[in-house]
């Protein structure tokens, strides 16, 4: 059951959980928003499940070329055989199930009004979305919050995963705003540097040599007292011993003084 | 659901008379009550009625813009989403509820064992629609939070105005008073229901202002007009 969100010993899936568990935690994206704006959220959210999720499953899981070509083998690529033989094929019947069962039954008879018909929804939503949206940075502001996440979880497999069949990529590519909004989430929050570490994994870089550097200190403490012990020693005469000091820049030299 | 339409077309200033009829569901052309029956021309569900209105010349969301036309479709959904699945469920998969008051309900019209077969035909085909959309793993206190949630989020938008947009009513206030009425009135095993709804000040005075204004006003009128009205009533039956 995905997704998973595992932290030390605990183990949550489901989103509504996993949301629930973070602002436990204290992290709360939606910390600054008025009522009526927590209340347009969930109507927005709504309107995604009711209007774009349709289409976005077709796509994916029901679309024969679509399923075959990219969505099987990179599900199946992931997950462990024998098991990679069967889920996707459910996963796929499923999908079906669900769009024929929320969308289907008269007047549209045939898969093909069905699909007709989700397709059309999915437009008008994401030029609802975009309508929406307008020439803020995120939905509400500058600031990000969970609707922009769950906007940004549905719109950036439709930007940017290469489909054979691609009609509704084609058509939120004429939706500047919503790319541009996508573009801007990915620099940011998923963006890795030519080191290869993600933003975030630069500041555990500067974590990672903060510990360094009380580990040197702490070693060099260590050395001065057993300076001082051989110096009461009266065998050997006194001397002066330098106290390694790390400056804001030089992090280079001490480290190189230690090294053998 | 029907109370939505009646709600909206007495909104538009159009005239209607409300028919029961056993068959209804197979009149209509998709299977879904209520519909209406205009002339020549049957249109069932909220979202083609409204354009079959809107083609005619009516249209009470034409005040506002791009931005509110989106708000208003998302708190649409919302409602869908929301209070009409937990409406479903409730009728259909609380099995007190289910045994008490749908299947009699549902199976009044016809002799038995006609009434027993459709109300489980029907039970089976909602059931399978909630496992489809990941409704049936739910329990009922679930569904009631899910309910008050919803509340909540319409009580906070609609805050002190009268309407939900501006001061003049739109689709959605006819499909927020439309399943907020009928919750309200309508009686079931218990009471949980109609708490959720209550527990809002706002929504409940809502649903009385819209009565009020549109409902009572109209059969008061109805009664000592009926020359004047049999003319109007030719346009919508």
């Amino acid at each position: 059951d995905v997704p998973v969100l595992i932290s030390e010993d605990i183990v949550i899936s489901q989103p509504a959980k996993i949301l629930n568990f973070l602002r436990k935690q204290k992290y709360n994206a939606d910390y600054e928003l008025s009522a009526k704006q927590g209340a347009d959220t969930l109507a927005y959210i709504a309107l995604i499940e009711e209007k774009l999720l349709p289409a976005l499953l077709h796509t994916f899981w029901v679309e024969a070329e679509n399923y075959c070509s990219v969505t099987k083998p990179w599900f199946a690529s992931r997950i462990a055989f024998p098991l990679s033989l069967y889920l996707p094929g459910k996963m796929s019947r499923e999908a079906l199930n669900r769009i024929l069962l929320t969308r289907g039954g008269p007047p549209v008879y045939t898969l093909t009004e069905v699909e007709a018909q989700i397709y059309r929804d999915a437009k008008e939503c994401l030029n609802l979305l975009s309508k929406r949206l307008g020439t803020s940075q995120f939905f509400f502001g500058d600031t990000p919050t969970t609707l922009d996440a769950f906007v940004f979880g549905f719109l950036a497999p439709i930007y940017k995963v290469c489909f054979p069949r691609v009609q509704l990529q084609e058509h939120l590519k004429q939706l500047p705003n919503l790319c541009r909004f996508c573009d801007d989430i990915l620099t940011c929050y998923f963006r890795l540097t030519v080191s290869g570490h993600s933003p975030s994994g630069q500041d555990t870089a500067d974590a990672n040599l903060q510990k360094l550097t009380q580990l040197v200190n702490k070693e060099s403490n260590l050395i001065e007292k057993m300076d001082d012990n051989l110096r009461k020693s009266p065998q050997h005469p006194p001397r002066k011993l330098t106290t390694l000091k790390l400056a804001a820049g030089g992090e280079g030299s001490p480290l190189n003084r230690l090294s053998p | 659901a029907t109370l939505c339409f009646q709600a909206f077309l007495q909104m538009c200033n159009l005239p209607i008379q409300v028919v029961c009829r056993a068959n209804a569901e197979y009149m209509s052309p998709s299977g879904k009550l209520p519909f209406i029956h205009v002339g020549n021309q049957v249109v069932s569900e909220l979202g083609p009625i409204v354009q079959f209105v809107k083609a005619k010349g009516h249209s009470l969301s034409d005040g506002l813009d791009e931005v509110q036309k989106a708000e208003m479709k998302a708190y649409m959904e919302l409602v869908n989403n929301m209070l009409l699945t937990a409406e479903l469920y409730l009728q259909w998969c609380d099995d007190v509820t289910v045994e008490e008051i749908t299947h009699p309900r549902y199976g009044s019209p016809y002799p038995w064992p006609l009434n027993r077969i459709l109300s489980y035909q029907k039970q089976w085909e909602v059931r399978r629609k909630m496992k489809a959309i990941g409704w049936a793993g739910k329990t009922l206190q679930q569904v009631l939070e899910d309910v008050d949630q919803c509340c909540q989020a319409l009580s906070q938008r609609l805050g002190t105005q009268q309407y939900f947009f501006n001061k003049q009513p739109t689709e959605l206030d006819a499909l927020v008073f439309g399943h907020l009425f009928t919750i309200l009135t309508t009686q079931l095993t218990t009471d949980e229901l109609s708490e959720k709804v209550k527990n809002y000040s706002n929504l409940t005075a809502f649903c009385r202002r819209i009565e009020q204004q549109f409902f009572e006003g109209h059969d008061r009128d109805s009664s000592t007009t009926a020359a004047a009205r049999s003319t109007k009533r030719s346009l919508l039956r």
